[in-house]
């Protein structure tokens, strides 16, 4: 037995040293950015953590009728009804639909509390806000509108002030009954 | 000469036929000349018997009233009644007769009063006989009236019977001459005619019968096929003549034919005859024979090619049929040795079939242990079906607890990714926490991390899983196969019991037919000996094929030459 625990130690070391990493160089001087990372079809979005309430899977969702196409529906959450945003529908990516394993992060600002939907969660990951450069090129209208910044590892960062900003996603409209 | 013979014969015959007609004339009036003198000479003989019975009936009449008046009696005046009524009728008919000769007839006319005057001086007589007495009586007769007129009748009835006896007299002369010159008429006719015939049939014998001779002796040469004989042409224009000339042109176209004809024997068949006529038999028969000739020769001579190329080739084959009648020889003495090889090959064969008999008895042994083993395999193979089934269910606990572990896996996933939620969520609020919560969102990674690495190994499970499930199902495939493939062993080991059943009888049958194979192969060893000799036969019956074959070569060469021959016969004929 005594033999083969210290074997058991021996391979369990040679995976750690394995595994082991240097540690990551100390954040250069100025501000850090805490960023949400997760993904939007193949695209890789993140969010600021500080509007972020938490991610929780998406159950439940009670589709909402006579609200515009990004409205998905509303679930109920610990007791409060919110509603829930699809982000492809202002970026025009393409549908999947919906699946269990779809994941909801709960955001407030704005006095505005809400889930938006997402493929999938990828995690919290920091990054150094001179590193983010201000925009690309390329994207146009709307993505341009709610875009913070692009960071190296060509994260598109989101701008969610301006998203709850945006007069569009107050919805009041009115059928006739 | 201008005359035909018509005409010489119709003069010849119608002199002569003159000469009768007129001898004929004069004998039938002869004839009459004599019949005539007959009847007159009756006549005569008839008027004198009329003048006798007149004189006659007269006398009676007297001697009556003399009888009368001598006796007185009544009866002796029966006479003279008689002799009245008789006399009268007596004159009228002697006048009848007479009624031709104007004198006799006077002669009888004046009889009349006569007798009148006669009975007058009779009856007075008797009256007076009757009245008086004899006396009166005699005196009136002795007056002699009665004689006178008696002897006046009697003169003249002599008259009349010299009157007529001169008649018959010149009648019988003027009857002689003509009788006498009738026969000489007669005679002197016949004679005459005798001769005129005489000379008609001698002028027409010489002028007819001559010629018509000669062309009878030139027909008779001409039947016997002599055509050389001329005829001479005659310058007549009669009959004769005419046939003459026409026997002539017969003897010409003969000649022409036979000209004809012996040029065909000669072989030149290009001779044209023309037939006289239409109906010119020989002429048309001719044309159509040297046409029918000229065909058949025609078709001899193509014949005749096709005979001499036949023979050519029926000596070629003949040739081939001898060298092949040698090399059959040749292989009908291999043929023997072979028969005497395949003799030895049979005695081997007997041997072995007794040997298969023996082999045969043997296999039904072994096939009946067969039968046995195949039902030991039928049992065997229903356990082995038992265990499949056993298996079987195994195969499907297997099955069903995979899916168990498959759900509890999707459970240790939603459980992987709940944890993996949270260590989010953790770090978010490790982040808000700021430097304070920088421990805990280490923490936080470190769930996250192992939430991860239970996911992949939730994954490499479910892969294994899926590995097992895909496994199961096959096995569980394999394990239904199986069954039916045992279901199927099971059948096809029945059917192998029955088929080596059957195999057994079949066997038994096979050694039976062994034992009779064994008896045929020794009767066939001995007919192949018998084989063996009656090849040796053929073998001398070839020989003397050979024999023959070289005969017939000979023959067909004799052919061949005949051909040949003939060939150049047919080619001596002109087409």
């Amino acid at each position: 037995m005594e033999k083969a625990n210290a074997e058991a130690e021996r391979i369990l070391r040679a995976r750690a040293h394995t595994l082991a990493r240097a540690p990551r160089p100390a954040p250069a001087a100025g501000t850090m950015l805490e960023l949400l990372e997760f993904r939007l079809a193949s695209e890789r979005y993140a969010l600021e953590t500080r509007h972020v309430q938490g991610v929780h899977p998406l159950r439940e969702l009670t589709p909402l009728p006579c609200t515009p196409p990004f409205v998905l529906g509303i679930v109920n959450v610990r007791g409060h009804i919110l509603p829930v945003f699809d982000l492809k529908k202002f970026f025009d990516l393409p549908e999947r639909g919906l699946t269990d394993l779809h994941r909801m992060i709960l955001v407030r600002g704005n006095g505005l509390e809400l889930g938006l939907l997402a493929d999938v969660i990828v995690g919290v990951r920091s990054v150094a806000a001179d590193d983010l450069q201000p925009s690309l090129p390329t994207l146009s209208g709307i993505r341009a509108d709610y875009l913070k910044g692009v960071s190296v590892e060509r994260l598109v960062v989101l701008d969610l002030d301006r998203i709850l900003s945006d007069p569009k996603i107050i919805v009041h409209e009115e059928v006739e009954g | 000469m201008k005359w035909n013979v018509g005409t010489k014969i119709t003069v010849g015959f119608g002199v002569t036929l003159a000469i009768f007609v007129i001898v004929g004339a004069v004998s039938y009036h002869s004839v009459t000349k004599q019949t005539e003198a007959a009847t007159w000479v009756a006549h005569t003989r008839e008027v004198q018997n009329q003048l006798t019975q007149l004189l006659s009936s007269l006398q009676d009449a007297e001697t009556g009233q003399r009888g009368y008046v001598i006796t007185g009696v009544d009866g002796y005046l029966t006479p003279y009644t008689d002799g009245v009524a008789r006399a009268e009728e007596t004159r009228r008919h002697l006048a009848e007769l007479v009624s031709d000769n104007p004198r006799q007839l006077s002669r009888a006319d004046a009889l009349a009063p006569l007798i009148a005057d006669k009975f007058a001086e009779l009856q007075q007589t008797i009256d007076v006989r009757k009245t008086r007495d004899f006396a009166a009586a005699q005196s009136i007769v002795l007056s002699d009236r009665g004689k006178k007129a008696m002897d006046t009748i009697r003169a003249l009835i002599r008259e009349m019977n010299s009157e007529e006896e001169n008649l018959l007299k010149t009648r019988a002369d003027a009857a002689q001459a003509d009788a006498r010159a009738a026969k000489w008429t007669i005679v002197l006719g016949t004679l005459a005619a005798l001769v005129v015939a005489g000379l008609a049939g001698l002028i027409l014998t010489r002028n007819i019968a001559g010629p018509l001779g000669n062309l009878t002796g030139v027909a008779e040469r001409i039947t016997v096929g002599d055509l050389s004989s001329a005829v001479a042409v005659s310058e007549r224009s009669d009959e004769v003549g005419m046939l003459t000339r026409a026997f002539e042109r017969m003897t010409r176209a003969l000649r022409a034919m036979a000209g004809a004809a012996e040029q065909i024997a000669a072989g030149d068949l290009r001779a044209s005859v023309q037939p006289q006529s239409p109906s010119d038999v020989l002429g048309n028969a001719f044309v159509r024979m040297t046409e029918n000739l000229r065909r058949q020769i025609g078709g001899m001579v193509e014949g005749a090619a096709v005979l001499g190329s036949a023979a050519s080739e029926i000596v070629a084959a003949t040739a081939e049929l001898a060298s092949g009648a040698s090399e059959s020889a040749a292989a009908v003495s291999e043929t023997t040795t072979t028969v005497e090889e395949i003799r030895q090959t049979a005695q081997l064969a007997s041997q072995k079939a007794r040997v298969v008999a023996d082999g045969a008895q043997k296999a039904v042994q072994i096939s009946h242990n067969g039968r046995k083993s195949t039902d030991d395999a039928a049992a065997g193979m229903g356990r082995i079906r038992t265990q499949m089934e056993a298996i079987a269910d195994s195969m499907m606990r297997l099955s069903e607890q995979s899916q168990t572990i498959g759900q509890i896996i999707a459970t240790v996933e939603d459980l992987a990714a709940q944890s993996n939620l949270l260590a989010v969520n953790a770090a978010i609020e490790a982040a808000k926490a700021g430097e304070h919560g920088k421990g805990f969102g280490v923490v936080a990674q470190e769930v996250k991390s192992l939430a991860e690495q239970s996911r992949q190994a939730t994954d490499r499970v479910r892969t294994i899983l899926s590995d097992i499930q895909k496994a199961t199902t096959a096995a569980v495939m394999a394990t239904e196969q199986g069954g039916k493939a045992v279901e199927a062993g099971g059948r096809q080991t029945e059917m192998a019991g029955e088929s080596i059943a059957a195999l057994a009888g079949s066997v038994t049958e096979a050694a039976q037919a062994a034992t009779q194979i064994a008896a045929s192969s020794q009767q066939q060893l001995i007919g192949m000996d018998q084989v063996a000799g009656a090849m040796e036969n053929i073998k001398q019956a070839s020989l003397q094929n050979v024999a023959s074959a070289k005969q017939l070569e000979t023959a067909a060469r004799s052919l061949n030459d005949l051909g040949q021959r003939m060939k150049q016969l047919v080619e001596s004929y002109t087409i």
